[in-house]
């Protein structure tokens, strides 16, 4: 059997550190070679569940359809804030075919974020949850909703942060509208003296807007109840994170919750954690007796699973002379709604740059808008576009190219800590992305470019975290016919889970593709792996799988020794065959091996290792953009991306670029279009479904080049895999922006860059 | 609750049903509607059966008459349109989706609702019978910079930009017979009715489009602003008919979309055409003078900037 020991794990999640005890393994397998010399890591291998999803054989969480299924769905407060005095169901429940209905009149007392409830009678946003109706059809669910008669007080409200920070704004809370009643605060060096020495300063504010993640896939559930045993099918990022909420929320031990998820259209942050509609559900099935399926539509989407914040970011930079970056300070606040969330944006002012003087101060502002939740590198797109558009500010102040001021202040050790990194290759990244756009033509004078239509180009830093750890682990069974099983309690976003596990399986193993079945998603099965976010998927299941496969291997060489009555030293295992160096005769492939064991199955475990200590692991990148725009209509166009990234090893290049091309596009389209609106004087959003809020179609998408320069961190784990999912967002809005200003020399200051922005911007300049 | 889904042959019998449901076509608004409950109602008439509706046919110097029923699609592959109005090519080509444009109908989009999001939202707005114009003082981007009050959406419909630069006429057909309006007497602004945007009444359907014979030696084009590439709506857009000598524009019209509660056109406008140089200082004299009566609100100036700018674009790509 592996060794394991316990440990206690830092691991950076989304947007803090977190530490877990977790097992490790004691035996941690060494580094595997550059990918040239790897099998099937990092070639470009078609997804194993891909022929299911474009066939649409795939079942996913929406569609799942039980014997005497019920459908579900919630009553939400139209108006922004309001206290219900009455709710009354009856005529909704004399509606044939309504099964139940749930309600603060009925529903027990289940607490839901700190401050509040399932069923709150302080409403707090437009899209708060009211009631919820279970009938024999989603229409008959819809038209009870209709029926069901509210009585309430509207209360004053309060949409926009700056006006909730203020003294005259209407309490959301009693302790006021400051989250923690203070801002998060952050300090080295000495800022002011920096400011007072300085060569150049640039100071200015920048504002981006709110933004939806609207995947593909809406939030569903499907729950059925078998006696006490509960199991609910999520569109979840979480199963773990989903079973522990639900079975406190209903007082259950865990180990009668069990979650199941496949499957998944997409989640890019809204789905990390469990929603109330699931707990409904639940409670809605036990009521009725007969399986409940839930289901929040677009509508719904775009008003109550949480956003990106806005953030409104007063940054002052200091530059010397010769290119040193001095000193950043950075004010911020943004909205996060009427339940704890988190607005900051601060990240990558502390740590993008070598800087030695840096405060910071950042206020979460509790408003009578939607909750906000992780958005694919929280405070990220944010604080890059603010910052690095500022860095471009000040290098043109200082009359260097933007390039070169970044390479000049690229930080060898963390900013924050002193620490070193397990493996940092930023300057590569920009080298080799500057190479691939052609920096060298970029204009040297910002709109310089004759006639109406003028191009320009522009660049970003990116840094993140990413690098995973434990704990994290995966199951590997060999059956007699000599096909695998792999099993990890981890998901597959559509981010290419799957098929990763199973090259792993196949590179130590050999074993066909087609022969391993990969299992995941289900918390009845797989042994624990980490929700699915912060990139953290890869760089943490992928060692546990390759650890579960060495770990085969040995056993299996155990076995053909006994088998082939050989000494296990003279013994070797190449391209799925065991053969005895000491006697060519005796050689034993793994169908063989395992058809002499009748119908056993060899199962083995693995684990990830711990990260190691004292470093920091990150992900690094640049990206570079060359757009044109159109002075007489304020329209921009982007023509190209190139996206260079240390992202650690690529594990498989064709979901690598899905992912890369992915969020690029949410970039361009976070930068260009995206934006939640919300009616100053209703408090209520105008552009709930995909046509008022818009989002690229493919002809808006530019040609995009994906550069990794790093071949694998070794340091991090045995597979050296650091994630990608969010490094691909975090830069383009900031690059598109420079971009912008390169090409019309008046700078865009305000996600997203509409042309009505740009328009009377050139308008006004 | 009962819900009637009626498919009548013949016009006859669409008038015998009575008045109070709504047509159904293409549905690409329609069913839209329904689902968000702007349109409330238990009848639906399907008018995709109705015989000779469908058809575009070549009158010769009485010009070409389009059936409400054709297709979108149909009207940009039809060979007549092609040779005789590029411009309603031009136009169709940029609706929407090739999706929507398969399924929706040269009668419906000339008929279809504004897109305007309080309308189409949770707000008991004026153009469904409320007392408020949330526009007003709201969010105002995509609303009307002239024409508007006491509600301010602007009209959707490409083709009626198109159609009003080409002088059409539009043939409505009820019980008591039948009547032709030029487009620009069609459709109505809130001031007149706030709740409507057309002249239609109850019992009366849009039965013929009549493009007249277009005079020869016209350049056309239509060019349509929109923030996607494509599938979306104009924020601004300009059919232009326009007869050039030389750097002289000997006469022509402008249309605008995007900017009024119904296609916009001022003979003002036309007339300073007559003549106008196409030089630079001209061109940028003339432009610069256009909307300089609009109204804009807090959020919508731009507007007035895009649609001058793409009056320039027009007369330096085609004069």
């Amino acid at each position: 059997m592996a060794e394991s020991k316990y440990v206690k794990s830092k691991i950076f999640f989304e947007e803090e550190f977190e530490e877990k005890l977790a097992e490790v393994p004691t035996d941690p397998k060494g580094p595997w070679p550059a990918n040239d010399n790897l099998k099937i890591i990092g070639k470009p291998v078609s997804r194993i569940d891909g022929y299911d999803k474009v066939s649409g054989t795939a079942v996913y969480t929406f569609d799942i359809n039980l014997p005497r299924m019920a459908q579900a769905r919630i009553l939400r407060s139209a108006v922004p804030h309001a206290k219900i005095k009455k709710i009354d169901t009856g005529k909704a429940e004399s509606l044939p075919g309504v099964l139940g209905i749930l309600s603060s009149n009925n529903a027990q007392e289940i607490k839901w974020f700190n401050t509040s409830s399932l069923f709150d009678t302080h409403l707090r946003y437009q899209g708060d949850e009211i009631a919820c109706v279970v009938a024999e059809s989603e229409a008959i669910a819809l038209k009870a909703l209709k029926l069901i008669k509210i009585e309430f007080d509207e209360l004053p409200f309060t949409v926009d942060a700056k006006e909730a920070m203020g003294e005259k704004a209407p309490k959301i809370y009693d302790e006021g509208n400051i989250q923690g009643g203070k801002p998060f605060e952050y300090a080295r060096g000495d800022v002011d003296k920096a400011f007072q020495e300085a060569d150049a300063i640039v100071e200015d504010t920048f504002d981006t807007q709110v933004a939806i993640h609207n995947p593909t896939e809406v939030h569903c559930s499907v729950v059925n109840w078998d006696g006490d045993d509960l199991t609910v099918w999520d569109s979840t990022q979480a199963i773990y994170g989903v079973r522990d909420t639900v079975a406190d929320a209903l007082k259950m031990p865990a180990s009668k919750v069990r979650i199941i998820k496949k499957y998944m259209g997409g989640g890019f942050g809204s789905k990390l954690e469990c929603g109330k509609y699931t707990v409904m559900a639940a409670l809605l099935a036990r009521k009725i007796g007969r399986p409940v399926r839930i289901v929040v539509d677009r509508k719904e989407m775009n008003l109550a699973v949480g956003n990106r914040p806005n953030s409104v970011q007063k940054l002052k930079l200091a530059a010397s002379k010769d290119g040193t970056l001095t000193a950043i300070s950075h004010y911020s606040y943004g909205a996060i709604g009427g339940y704890e969330g988190g607005a900051g944006c601060s990240w990558p002012a502390r740590q993008m740059y070598k800087c030695d003087n840096v405060k910071v101060e950042e206020y979460s502002v509790f408003t009578n808008t939607g909750p906000t939740r992780p958005f694919r590198a929280p405070g990220y797109p944010q604080g890059i576009f603010a910052l690095d558009s500022a860095i471009d500010m000040l290098a043109e102040k200082i009359r260097m190219n933007p390039l070169e001021f970044r390479m000049k202040n690229n930080a060898e050790k963390h900013p924050m800590w002193n620490a070193p990194f397990t493996s940092k290759l930023l300057k590569e990244a920009y080298e080799q992305g500057a190479k691939a756009i052609g920096w060298d033509k970029r204009n040297n004078q910002p709109g310089a470019d004759k006639g109406p239509v003028k191009k320009g180009m522009g660049m970003a830093s990116q840094i993140w975290w990413g690098g995973g750890g434990p704990p994290s682990h995966a199951v590997l069974k060999l059956n007699r016919d000599g096909s695998a099983r792999v099993i990890a309690g981890t998901q597959d976003l559509g981010t290419g889970t799957y098929t990763f596990m199973a090259q792993i399986v196949h590179e130590v193993l050999d074993i066909p593709m087609d022969k391993i079945e990969v299992i995941l998603g289900d918390t009845a099965v797989g042994p624990y792996c980490p929700s699915s976010g912060g990139s953290t998927t890869a760089p943490s299941v992928s060692p546990a799988v390759r650890d579960a496969a060495e770990n085969m291997k040995i056993k299996l060489l155990e076995a053909a020794a006994a088998q082939l009555e050989s000494e296990k030293k003279n013994l070797v295992y190449v391209n799925g065959l065991i053969s005895d160096t000491s006697n060519p005769e005796k050689k034993i492939d793994i169908p063989g091996l395992m058809g002499k064991m009748g119908e056993q199955t060899i199962t083995t475990t693995g684990s990830r290792e711990a990260n190691p200590e004292g470093y920091i692991t990150q992900t690094f990148g640049a990206q570079f953009a060359k757009v044109e725009v159109d002075t007489l209509t304020g329209k921009i166009k982007v023509n190209k991306i190139v996206a260079a990234h240390d992202i650690g090893r690529v594990l498989n290049r064709k979901t690598l670029d899905n992912q890369f091309h992915g969020g690029i596009m949410q970039g361009l389209s976070y930068a260009l279009m995206e934006e939640q609106i919300v009616d100053i004087n209703t408090g209520k959003v105008v552009n709930t479904n995909l046509h008022d809020y818009k989002i690229p179609i493919i002809a808006d998408i530019p040609e995009i080049e994906v550069i990794i320069v790093s071949e694998a961190d070794p340091m991090n784990s045995n597979t050296g895999v650091k994630g990608c999912g969010e490094p691909a967002i975090i830069p383009t809005a900031a690059a598109i922006a420079n971009a912008v200003y390169n090409a019309i020399g008046v700078r865009i200051k305000s996600l997203p860059m509409t042309p009505d922005k740009v328009l009377m911007a050139l308008n006004q300049a | 609750m009962q819900f009637s889904y009626i498919q009548p042959t013949s016009i006859e019998e669409v008038f015998k049903l009575g008045s109070a449901a709504p047509l159904y076509a293409g549905g690409t608004d329609l069913i839209g509607l329904m689902k968000d409950d702007i349109i409330k109602t238990d009848k639906v008439i399907n008018i995709k059966k109705l015989k000779g509706l469908d058809k575009i046919e070549d009158k010769g110097n009485k010009g070409i008459e389009i059936g409400p029923l054709v297709k979108i699609a149909d009207l940009i592959e039809n060979e007549t349109i092609q040779e005789k109005c590029p411009l309603l090519v031009q136009t169709a080509k940029e609706i929407a989706s090739p999706q929507l444009r398969n399924m929706g109908t040269v009668g419906g989009n000339i008929c279809q609702r504004p897109r305007c999001w309080y309308y189409r939202g949770d707000f008991d707005c004026i153009r469904k019978g409320g007392d408020t114009c949330y526009a007003v003082g709201g969010e105002n981007k995509y609303h009307c910079i002239i024409g508007g009050g006491p509600c301010f959406i602007v009209h959707p419909s490409d083709l009626a930009v198109a159609l009003l630069a080409l002088d059409a006429k539009i043939e409505i057909t009820s019980e008591n017979g039948q009547k032709t309006v030029p487009v620009n007497d069609f459709f109505i602004l809130p001031e007149d009715d706030e709740t409507k945007e057309n002249i239609l009444e109850p019992g009366e359907i849009v039965t013929k489009i009549i493009l007249p014979e277009q005079a020869k030696g016209f350049k056309t084009t239509y060019i349509k602003f929109k923030e996607r590439s494509s599938w979306d709506f104009a924020v601004v857009s300009v059919a232009a008919v326009l007869k050039t000598d030389g750097n002289m524009i000997k006469n022509g019209k402008l249309a605008f979309g995007g900017v009024a509660p119904h296609p916009w056109m001022e003979a003002e406008i036309n007339q300073k055409l007559t003549g106008l140089n196409t030089d630079e200082a001209s061109v940028d004299a003339f432009t610069s003078s256009l909307f300089h009566n609009a109204e804009p609100m807090e959020k919508n100036e731009y507007k007035v900037i895009l649609a001058r700018n793409l009056v320039k674009r027009i007369i330096d790509n085609l004069a």
